[in-house]
């Protein structure tokens, strides 16, 4: 049953502005322009050719749903993950949070549909209780983003990852069920609705 | 005590500056009434837009008390959407400071 519904949730999610598709080989040199970028400053260092980035798709775990984030008309402009499924404990991790392309984002509430995608798929689909995360201490705007969604603040990782050439502390966030429907979805909506009509008129999400 | 124009586009004006600060130069914001935020057109993006949103509701509540939702449904049922423009911001900011008085 578990392998069913994760085949599932691997499948395109569609919203009014923004639609998920999954992560695939051919997605290689595009998303390895994305991580070399200096938008990735604050992930970590991945691949450094596309060869290397291929095989990293390609090796991705059946515990990862890893997508591309696309504008309704098809075009790549990020990529997202929920990584570390755990369907005994119930969790796992929204991770590799990436707007490679921010100039065909800009007015478009892209990022923020692309992580209620996500959140639906983790709890609405997958049924799990708990997303969480990380953000870098250089990453003030993200962890600003992450809060305002409705992301708890659970602790402080001192000097845990090496990023732009010193030791940064991590701040782990979590969202739970309740504050995914109480609090995430209604600021959501909010701030979807803020970007006006979306260019294909509105739509219901499947 | 009511909140002034020029206060609302102080306000306004830092949550700007501190957003340029976490953003890459290439992408910082200008600031002029006519300058479009967020829809067809705009200059930034959604996760720029929550950093506006906080940091106005932020500097609302800690220097006038005031509990104003930027992006509530108030807000985005209005037929000029109150970050359309850095104008349209700041008259949504003083209608609803003034009409919450």
């Amino acid at each position: 049953m578990t392998k069913s519904v994760i085949e599932i949730a691997r499948s395109p999610h569609e919203g009014s502005f923004t639609r998920l598709r999954p992560l695939v080989a051919e997605d290689s040199e595009l998303t390895l322009r994305w991580r070399l970028s200096k938008r990735a400053m604050h992930l970590n260092r991945g691949s450094t050719s596309v060869e290397q980035q291929r095989a990293w798709i390609q090796g991705r775990p059946a515990t990862e749903l890893n997508f591309v984030i696309e504008t309704k008309d098809k075009m790549a402009v990020g990529m997202l993950s929920l990584i570390d499924i755990d369907f005994t404990h119930r969790r796992a991790e929204a991770a590799r949070f990436l707007l490679g392309d921010e100039i065909s984002t800009r007015g478009l509430p892209v990022a923020v549909e692309a992580m209620k995608l996500l959140y639906q798929v983790a709890f609405d689909q997958l049924g799990l209780a708990r997303v969480y995360g990380t953000v870098i201490e250089d990453n003030p705007r993200m962890l600003k983003w992450q809060k305002y969604l409705g992301m708890q603040v659970e602790g402080r990782l001192r000097q845990h990852i090496m990023i732009n050439d010193r030791l940064q502390d991590v701040i782990v966030v979590g969202l739970l069920e309740a504050e995914f429907r109480e609090i995430a979805l209604p600021r959501m909506a909010g701030l979807i609705s803020l970007a006006g009509i979306p260019p294909h008129g509105i739509e219901e999400p499947e | 005590m009511t909140i002034r124009p020029e206060q609302a586009k102080e306000i306004i004006r830092d949550a700007i500056a501190n957003l340029n600060e976490e953003l890459p130069e290439v992408e910082r914001v200008d600031v002029k009434p006519s300058t479009v935020l967020f829809g067809m057109g705009a200059e930034i993006d959604s996760l720029s837009l929550v950093s506006l949103v906080v940091d106005i509701e932020t500097a609302l509540s800690d220097k006038f008390n005031l509990d104003i939702a930027l992006a509530d449904e108030e807000a985005t049922a209005r037929p000029v959407l109150p970050f359309s423009t850095v104008q349209a911001l700041e008259e949504y900011i003083l209608e609803r400071a003034n009409e919450s008085r």
